[in-house]
């Protein structure tokens, strides 16, 4: 579907995406997480056509390139930054961005409809973005990224500065595209985002792609160890050759096998009053791979 | 096409839910016409000073007409060859030409009532002025006549002239001849012993002059503005295309400082048929502004196109000028502020310059000849040449050239430099 072959793209002095290299499949979700300037929009910017790469290759459907407005009625892109027409209706702004995809008459309609229901805005079609919140605003710059039924879809950071409503709804759609086949590339520098909805994640930084895998392989490999918090029961002896160190009557430890180690404990018959794992999150795995956090 | 239709349409649809780029593109113009055209034309004819030739004609007759026509404060009166003052009334510089000519003398006496005859050439659309006029020239010669009368000398220099052109009459015999010399010779020394205070006050009338005044059309005259409107109309339509180059320039801008050319930038479009789409929503605007705002002024205000093909070729090519100096200024700056700040500055400059304020006829040589640097100068030039200077298509094709020149480069410099500056 998609092919990225070590892309990159200098803005004078700093280089801004090195050598970005990853494929996505249909029907999967890839995430680009990493902290602001890490390079995200400007690799998405590159893979629509609209940046010129200083290096590497974009290869949508085997071999097509970007540059060419046929591949690019198979893109659609949400930018970062709204690109909407304020002074525009919802359906307005649908309409217009379906007709310069080509599409006209019934076609148009109901490509606008499903759009309108996509993005829940069908009661306020007939309104101007201006008056529209920011998440209605936000649904409506991610529905018009769709409206020509692209099989590619780029979304850089579509939950920026939306209320938990219509971020829950935005994640609700980008299931939709994934069971429909659509391949989707998803920006974000929340690692809850992307540990949600992503098959597959490339964790970027400072435009290198640190490594990229499936969420749990990543946490697998540079997560670390996880942190279990044992309650036990304070009017039982506690043994003194347990893993970990007491405090009360709280059990701590650290493993790279917390369910192995937490197994062994309990088959020495000890009470368990509560249990708590804490395993290791990709903000973890970005902290153990940068040394520093995604959001400072 | 349809991607670029699709891009006019919608910036059409844009400007219209835009009240304040509307008051600039089509409100605003029409107050300036309606303002100054009412400011010009104000007192009407009768306070402004008309502009007449009289030609040149050394006899007494005439000079003593002249001398009266002159009293008049509303009459700018000076003196030509009848083909220079014809061709100045139909270039419109002047509003008439008068033409005193004086009866056979042989013919005309005080007994047989003198035929002296007065020529008007006036362009035939100053109906207003043809009146007024008519009763300035007849008061003029009437007030002569009287003071003929009323001042012995005149009288007796008449009666002896008179004298003279009895002896070589038709149809007189020698004694009819005789007394009536007599009786001239009697009178004569009668009049000469009067007083002239008394006679001053004597009264006079007009038993025996009658005048035959006639107004002749100036051939093929329509040239000059025949009311303040035709100039202010004009003015109008350049400031209904500089409010649309404004607008559509400030649209490129926020298209690009709203993110939505990005979105356009994505779709399957090449960037030539993106700002074309601008470039023909301008193009069209400026043509549906002009048209309405010159239908206005046709029909309310009787500005009267004398040519509807030419006005109709003078706007396009406006338009497409202003489609040119619109890109040219959507890439002054990246941000709002910068383009209409600089943008507006220089429109108005060269509206200043070009006849937008101050119409072209009214401006001091030198601005004149500045002017030619102006965009605006050859609109308006084209505009009333359409309406009251009577091109041809001849006279058309300089101003049109240069306004499409203008466009061509315009949009050239416009477009690479848009190009450049994305990459
Ligand atoms: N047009 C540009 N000119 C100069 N520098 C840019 C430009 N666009 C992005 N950058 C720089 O490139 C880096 C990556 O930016 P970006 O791709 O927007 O990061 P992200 O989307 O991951 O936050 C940042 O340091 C940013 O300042
Ligand atoms: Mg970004």
């Amino acid at each position: 579907m998609l092919t990225v072959k070590n892309l990159s793209k200098r803005f004078g002095s700093l280089t801004a995406v090195d050598s970005v290299s990853f494929r996505v499949q249909p029907g999967e979700v890839f995430g680009l997480l990493g902290p602001n300037g890490a390079g995200k929009s400007t690799t998405i910017n590159m893979i629509v056509g609209v940046l010129v790469p200083d290096g590497g290759a974009v290869e949508i459907n085997s071999g097509g390139s970007p540059v060419d407005p046929g591949v690019r009625r198979n893109i659609g892109n949400a930018p970062q930054s709204l690109a909407i027409y304020g002074d525009l209706t919802a359906e307005e702004n649908l309409r217009f961005f379906g007709r310069l995809y080509g599409l006209t008459g019934a076609r148009l309609r109901e490509r606008v409809d499903w759009s309108l229901e996509l993005a829940a805005l069908t009661d306020r079609k007939g309104d101007r973005v201006d008056v529209f919140s920011g998440g209605m605003q936000r649904r409506l710059n991610l529905a018009c990224a769709l409206v020509h039924d692209p099989s590619l879809v780029l979304l850089d950071e579509p939950t920026a500065g939306v209320d938990p409503q219509s971020r829950n709804m935005i994640f609700e759609k980008i299931e939709l595209m994934k069971s429909e086949g659509r391949a989707v590339v998803y920006t974000t520098h929340y690692m809850e985002e992307a540990q949600r909805l992503c098959d597959r994640v490339a964790i970027i930084d400072h435009g290198r792609i640190l490594d990229l895998d499936s969420v749990d392989a990543l946490i697998d490999r540079h997560g670390g160890i996880s942190n279990i918090t044992i309650e036990l029961d304070p009017d039982a002896a506690i043994p003194t050759d347990l893993p970990g160190r007491i405090e009360d009557h709280f059990l701590r430890l650290e493993s790279d096998r917390p369910l192995e180690q937490i197994a062994q404990i309990s088959a020495r018959g000890l009470v368990f009053r509560s249990l708590h794992v804490e395993r290791p999150d990709l903000e973890r795995v970005f902290l153990n791979l940068t040394g520093r956090r995604l959001r400072d | 096409m349809h991607a670029v239709f699709t891009l006019a349409l919608k910036d059409i649809l844009q400007l219209w839910r835009n009240k304040f780029g509307l008051f600039w593109v089509i409100a605003f113009p029409l107050l300036m016409a309606l303002f100054f055209g009412s400011i010009f034309s104000g007192g009407g004819s009768a306070v402004r000073t008309m502009k007449i030739a009289f030609i040149e004609n050394q006899s007494s007759d005439a000079q003593a007409f002249l001398a009266e026509l002159q009293r008049s404060e509303v009459l700018d009166i000076r003196p030509m060859s009848l083909d220079s003052a014809r061709a100045s009334v139909a270039r419109g510089r002047l509003t008439a030409y008068i033409q005193f000519i004086q009866a056979d003398a042989r013919q005309a006496s005080v007994w047989s009532p003198s035929k002296d005859s007065i020529q008007v050439g006036i362009d035939p659309s100053r109906k207003a002025e043809a009146g007024y006029l008519q009763g300035l020239i007849s008061q003029a010669y009437f007030a002569r006549i009287s003071r003929k009368f009323t001042d012995p000398q005149e009288f007796r220099k008449e009666m002896n002239r008179s004298l003279e052109s009895m002896d070589s009459a038709y149809g007189l015999s020698a004694e009819q001849k005789g007394l009536l010399r007599g009786a001239f010779t009697q009178l004569d020394t009668f009049m000469s012993s009067v007083n002239a205070a008394d006679s001053a006050s004597a009264h006079a009338g007009n038993p025996f002059g009658s005048l035959n005044l006639s107004f002749t059309d100036v051939a093929n005259v329509t040239v000059g503005p025949r009311s303040s409107w035709e100039i202010t109309f004009p003015q109008s339509l350049l400031w209904a295309l500089i409010g649309c180059a404004a607008t559509f320039a400030l649209s490129i801008v926020m298209e690009r400082t709203h993110g939505t050319y990005l979105r356009l930038r994505l779709a399957p479009i090449s960037r030539l048929q993106i700002l074309a789409g601008k470039g023909l929503a301008c193009f069209l605007s400026c043509v549906f502004v002009c048209t309405t705002l010159m239908a206005f002024g046709a029909i309310v205000f009787h500005v009267k196109i004398s040519s509807v093909v030419l006005m109709s070729l003078a706007i396009i090519s406006a338009a497409f000028c202003f489609v040119g100096m619109m890109m040219l200024i959507s890439v002054l700056g990246k941000s709002e502020r910068t383009v209409m700040g600089s943008g507006w500055s220089i429109l108005l400059i060269f509206s200043m310059i070009g006849g937008g304020m101050v119409p072209l006829m009214f401006m001091p040589p030198w601005i004149a000849s500045l002017s030619n640097l102006s965009p605006m100068k050859w609109c308006v030039l084209a505009f009333e040449g359409a309406i009251w200077r009577g091109f041809a298509f001849a006279d058309m094709i300089l101003p049109l050239a240069i306004l499409w020149s203008i466009g061509f480069v315009g949009f050239f410099i416009g477009t690479i430099v848009l190009i450049k500056s994305e990459s």
